[in-house]
């Protein structure tokens, strides 16, 4: 594949976690699956100003996460974009949190720790190349 | 990890020395096996499918043996099957010391009895412990004085220990549990567990291992404390916590957390401070009950 077509084809990522550890770590893992361009946010402010600035293709989000939380965040986005895909991934996933999740718009719920598997079928579901 | 209470308590009545149990201890290592192993061994199942499990282990609370069957790989009598086969750690280090010629098999069931009597272990919560189910050790071996909530404690606990021998160190071991009114933390990370039940919780350390510990959790090569070492610890906290709120989710108590944050020497008041003794060093978890 040329460089062109991968310019064209690149999707932009935003991952909003407080732990530089689980953003790294996410980079890398999401890295295996294709080739991304990724944006970094440490709290929920900082994630929905970055998504209305930059209008990421997918945006994976935390829940418990400084200054602004993670569901307040999902709730601004969707209100911001209503086409917007924002996966929850969380060490929290209580029946509560699922609940909250989804009545804010989230499109899908990854507790941690991840296996590699679930990250590329959303990558596969939601970023579909070409489209 | 009863093989080493049993160890230390064989080192306390006398019949070993320091440098012995050191030995016997290390001449069993390579001797353990897993039930995977066993498993692959046995036929029921390839090395992908323990791979598999020892994956999903990584997310729930639950044994090898219990996963696998609910994944389709083994069936409840192939499991009673391989348990029973399984080596169990205490006889391994007995057979190591009779073999070196240390103890004989005499004293070595003399301080097996001694030792069920002196924690009233009844035959079948020995059965329980030898075979290291971590809830049962926790439940003989913890107490929290004092506590409202001593059973979710030690709830809290086990999970922690499952938790550090899947993710930190395999011979994670818990030493004690103190109440202290006053205590100053070294390196400590912190995060509080609110609503019907409300928790301060910290992973609290010296230096050395916690840029250890954060090394181990990371899976790189940390060598100073750094905000990568402060956001693996961080984060390995943050991760039991949810594991936790997610099991108290499963009994109908909602809890909420908040971030978590890493602090240097703060002093901390009214706390359980339970101790573990690691490869690389000791670490405590402390709780604060709101």
């Amino acid at each position: 594949m040329g460089g062109f077509i991968m310019a064209k084809e690149t999707f932009k990522i935003l991952i909003c976690d407080d732990s530089i550890l689980v953003r790294k770590k996410l980079k890398e893992a999401l890295s295996l699956c294709s080739t991304f361009e990724f944006l970094e946010a440490g709290d929920g402010q900082t994630a929905v100003d970055i998504y209305k600035k930059e209008k990421p293709d997918l945006v994976f989000m935390d829940l418990v996460i400084p200054v602004k939380d993670g569901i307040t965040a999902v709730k601004e986005i969707k209100e911001f974009d209503d086409d917007a895909l924002v996966v929850i991934a969380s060490s929290s996933g209580t029946q509560e949190n699922l609940k909250k999740a989804i009545k804010a718009g989230a499109v899908e719920f990854i507790q941690k720790p991840w296996e590699q598997e679930q990250l590329e079928n959303v990558v596969k579901k939601f970023l579909k190349k070409g489209e | 990890m009863f093989t080493q209470y049993f160890g230390n308590y064989l080192l306390n009545k006398g019949y070993l020395t320091p440098k012995q149990l050191h030995e016997g201890l290390e001449q069993i290592k390579d001797t353990r096996l897993k039930l995977g192993v066993l498993a692959v061994n046995a036929g029921y199942m390839t090395a992908e499918e323990t791979e598999k499990v020892n994956e999903a282990q990584k997310k729930h609370d639950k044994r090898f043996g219990e996963l696998a069957i609910e994944m389709g790989y083994l069936n409840e009598e192939q499991l009673e099957e391989l348990l029973s086969s399984q080596k169990l750690g205490h006889l391994l280090l007995s057979q190591v010391l009779v073999d070196k010629g240390i103890m004989t098999l005499q004293e070595f069931e003399k301080a097996i009895n001694e030792y069920k009597r002196d924690y009233s272990i009844s035959d079948e919560e020995f059965e329980a412990i030898q075979k290291d189910d971590i809830n049962e050790i926790v439940n003989k071996f913890t107490k929290f004085e004092g506590s409202k909530n001593e059973t979710i404690l030690k709830d809290y606990i086990a999970l922690f220990a499952k938790n550090l021998i899947r993710f930190i160190d395999r011979e994670a071991v818990i030493t004690e549990v103190t109440k202290l009114e006053d205590y100053e933390c070294q390196f400590a990370a912190l995060q509080d567990i609110k609503g019907e039940i409300s928790l301060a919780t910290y992973i609290e350390t010296d230096e050395d291992s916690f840029i250890k510990f954060a090394s181990k959790y990371a899976e790189e090569d940390l060598t100073s404390l750094n905000e990568m070492a402060e956001a693996s610890v961080g984060e390995f906290l943050n991760l039991h916590n949810g594991i936790f709120l997610v099991n108290i989710s499963n009994q109908g108590i909602e809890l909420k957390m908040t971030p978590q944050e890493v602090y240097r020497t703060i002093k901390v008041d009214n706390i359980y401070k339970v101790s573990f003794d690691l490869s690389f060093g000791k670490i405590n978890i402390l709780i604060k009950e709101g």
